[in-house]
């Protein structure tokens, strides 16, 4: 069981100090828990201890909005955006809410935390994508409608090949049922940092830098917004978030209130996490370490900066891990390797070049098919490492070939967990100019929204902070570990990383 | 030309005809074709090259989205306008100048020329390495260059907005779009005119390519519908035109557009 360590609240919560543990209580949140959120507090992971930081102070969660059980099936937000969890849930904390509680929790409720809501809700198999991989059942109205309510044509044709869950071919759930959903499958993103995540001051016009397309709008300024929340861009607010999330995730009876919307938005915006204590290397936030590690770093830092650059950078370190002096005693010396690596992984994040191809939406702005680049092209925001604005693409994660399947044989012990899909785009348009006219994803992404051929399998780039504490990663769930995050990467472009250089760059996104 | 003038002429092409392989396309030469890119690797950016008629011509190096000219695409052929240049060859291709390109939108498994770096070809001009940047764009204006006040539009407005080969609205075009939206708020527009245009091309070995049959009107139609999405809203007359009269192999890419017209 992970502990909480430590509660120390800070007047001005970004002052940047190793923070001394203290014992806490427990580190799950349930709904309606009633304990103030200090204004910095740190929770253990495997690799060390995420770090909050509440900007504006302690935050008083009885009677807030995003901490009460305001739905009827029990949640709040906090039920699957769990502080020690980088403010996202790990596989790790469901699958001991299940153990605790014997399937209880309201994260597990039928509505989306089983694999379909009519699914026996006593039976684990009833909830094995979220006891799994850490996913939960988005349902998406097909065919699309845009933000007013109008039907959205789509430029291509969806067939359900392969459905583990039966919520796609169900008569009630599924795409020709009576909701006309599409049942797909995603972890929850963190709400934290997300005045970097929800910033409008880079790249953001009334059109979508990457395609031309109108972009979202804020319903209450009518401005248009940067679309780089959720997993498919399909909210424009937090605000917007906050609210469909409540119809859908949380059940609520009621429409959440113009002030409870607010109080949601004004906590989101002021939380920060990241890791602040790393087993390997040490405080990450001490006094002149490297200025882009560590919660407080995060309070402190700019919004809307690309950092794909040497005047920035994505996560400033300034080499200070890079030539170290020479240590005092053993555990210095451990310390201090596993720092160099750390940097080592950065440099490798930052400069090291690979061919970046067929990858939609990056290879297709005008960088040519393919492009010698580095991560951080793709990963370029300052101190998030998500894309600066509308940052979708198909990096591969849900569409064939690339996606992770189980390899399906007379004698595989697992058989393929997600649905795949059929898209067929249509003959009078052109192709997705990599994948053609038929494509197989498990999960269409920001098509199911945008109903564009070219969206399929394009999703919304994740910021890189607080790693460690919520694995498994990538929207599907596909990578348990951030090995297998480096691992799959390395295959997709055939970058043919060295074991040194996987090494040091799992150590280094460890640390974030 | 007359059968008496043709002799010489002819037996002249005949005794020279070697040398005037060697000697290539001429200087000043345009040039329109469809090929395969070809991608050729360097100790910097790569460069991309592209083979025509025997020849190998130099399109562009990788720098970054500021760039005029953006490379194109493997996995596509590519259409090359450009003008045969007397610089000195890049990564072993010719120069093009004025040089445009346009990624062809079907797939082509042929397009797939990856060249080793080659310590032959060195390019020593990127302004934008491979990796992050300086902190600038490759060919942003100078920072501490004067700025010049933003243009005042008055009476009716026309602007052209090109297009790649075959396809619609796409990352080239939100500056554009915005554009209109900028200029119909300065005349304070009435009313205006979308016309989409169908594009066609007279290529180098004499075929006319033209892009499909309802590409205009489509053009037309979500160029309208994004300008009064984003806030445009005075009646647009909505049409579509055919550009095959405007195809005899200069400057044809201009063909590909769709034209507003903003009257106050």
């Amino acid at each position: 069981m992970k502990r909480l360590l430590s509660i120390v609240s800070l007047p001005a919560a970004c002052a940047a100090a190793v923070i001394a543990a203290q014992p806490a209580r427990g580190q799950w949140w349930t709904p309606s828990d009633g304990r103030p959120l200090p204004a910095y507090v740190e929770y253990a992971n495997s690799s060390g201890r995420l770090g909050i930081v509440n900007a504006n102070g302690t935050v008083e969660t009885k009677g807030h909005p995003f901490f009460e059980a305001l739905g009827t099936n029990g949640r709040a937000c906090v039920s699957c955006h769990q502080p020690g969890d980088g403010m996202s849930l790990a596989i790790s904390s469901v699958m001991k809410r299940w153990h605790d509680t014997k399937g209880t929790d309201p994260i597990f409720a039928p509505i989306d935390g089983a694999n379909c809501p009519n699914l026996p809700s006593a039976d684990p198999a009833s909830h094995s994508l979220l006891l799994e991989r850490g996913l939960f059942r988005i349902p998406i109205t097909w065919p699309p409608v845009d933000a007013q309510g109008h039907p959205i044509t789509p430029e291509f044709t969806l067939e359900v090949v392969r459905d583990p869950t039966g919520c796609n071919a169900d008569p009630v759930y599924g795409i020709a049922g009576k909701r006309h959903e599409v049942s797909i499958y995603r972890r929850p993103r963190p709400a934290a940092n997300l005045r970097y995540v929800a910033s409008s001051r880079f790249g953001v016009t009334p059109f979508i830098g990457k395609t031309g397309a109108l972009a979202a709008v804020d319903p209450e300024t009518g401005k248009p917004v940067n679309m780089n929340m959720m997993a498919d861009a399909r909210e424009a607010t937090l605000k917007t978030q906050a609210q469909s999330a409540a119809h859908g995730h949380l059940e609520t009876a009621r429409a959440f209130s113009p002030k409870e919307l607010d109080a949601i938005r004004d906590f989101e915006l002021q939380l920060y996490a990241a890791q602040a204590w790393s087993n390997g290397a040490g405080a990450l936030n001490e006094p002149g370490g490297p200025s882009g590690l560590g919660p407080q770093a995060m309070a402190q830092g700019s919004d809307g900066v690309l950092g794909n650059n040497t005047t920035r950078f994505v996560i400033p370190m300034e080499d200070k891990w890079a030539h170290l002096p020479e240590a005092r005693d053993a555990a210095e010396r451990e310390r201090n390797a596993f720092r160099e690596s750390v940097q080592r992984g950065h440099d490798v994040f930052f400069f090291r070049t690979f061919w970046i191809s067929d990858a939609m939406h990056i290879n297709t702005v005008g960088l040519g098919n393919p492009i010698k680049r580095t991560c951080s092209t793709c990963h370029g925001m300052h101190m998030t490492g998500m894309d600066t604005a509308n940052g979708w693409m198909d990096l591969g994660t849900t569409n064939h070939p690339w996606a992770l399947e189980p390899a399906e044989s007379p004698w595989a012990k697992k058989l393929p967990e997600l649905p795949l899909f059929k898209i067929t785009c249509r003959a009078d348009l052109p192709p997705h100019p990599f994948l053609g006219r038929t494509i197989y994803t498990q999960d269409p992404g920001r098509a199911l929204i945008s109903g564009k051929c070219e969206d399929v399998g394009a999703i919304v780039i994740q910021q890189f902070r607080g790693l460690a504490a919520r694995a498994p990663y990538f929207s599907n769930g596909s990578a348990g570990t951030l090995r297998e995050v480096v691992d799959f990467y390395d295959r997709r472009f055939n970058i043919r990383y060295t074991e040194q250089e996987k090494v040091d760059l799992v150590n280094f996104l460890s640390v974030l | 030309m007359t059968q008496k003038s043709f002799r010489p002429i002819a037996l002249l092409a005949l005794t020279l005809g070697p040398a005037l392989v060697v000697a290539g396309p001429k200087p000043g030469e345009r040039l329109s074709f469809v090929s395969c890119p070809i991608v050729r690797d360097t100790r910097s950016v790569p460069c991309w090259l592209s083979e025509y008629a025997g020849e190998l011509y130099y399109l562009t190096i990788q720098s970054d989205v500021s760039a005029e000219v953006q490379p194109p695409m493997l996995g596509h052929q590519v259409l090359v306008e450009g003008v045969v240049s007397d610089a000195p060859r890049i990564c072993g291709g010719v120069v093009l100048s004025s040089v445009r390109l346009s990624v062809m939108p079907e797939r082509d498994a042929n397009c797939n020329t990856m060249l080793p770096a080659d310590d032959r070809y060195k390019v020593d001009f990127n302004p934008r390495p491979p990796g992050p940047s300086g902190g600038r764009l490759a060919f942003a204006p100078d920072p501490s260059a004067a700025k010049t006040p933003p243009p005042k539009y008055e009476g009716p407005q026309t602007i052209d907005i090109y297009f790649d080969f075959d396809k619609g609205v796409s990352f080239r075009h939100p500056a554009d779009l915005v554009s209109v939206l900028e200029r119909a708020r300065s005349i304070g527009a009435k009313r205006g005119t979308v016309t989409g245009v169908r594009g066609a091309h007279r290529l180098s070995d004499g075929t006319l390519l033209q892009e499909s049959s309802g590409i205009a009107q489509r053009r037309a139609d979500e160029v309208a519908h994004l300008l009064e999405g984003a806030g445009l809203s005075v009646p647009l007359a909505i049409r579509a035109a055919d550009g095959e009269s405007e195809a005899d192999g200069i400057d044809d890419w201009r063909s590909r557009r769709v034209t507003v017209v903003l009257e106050p």
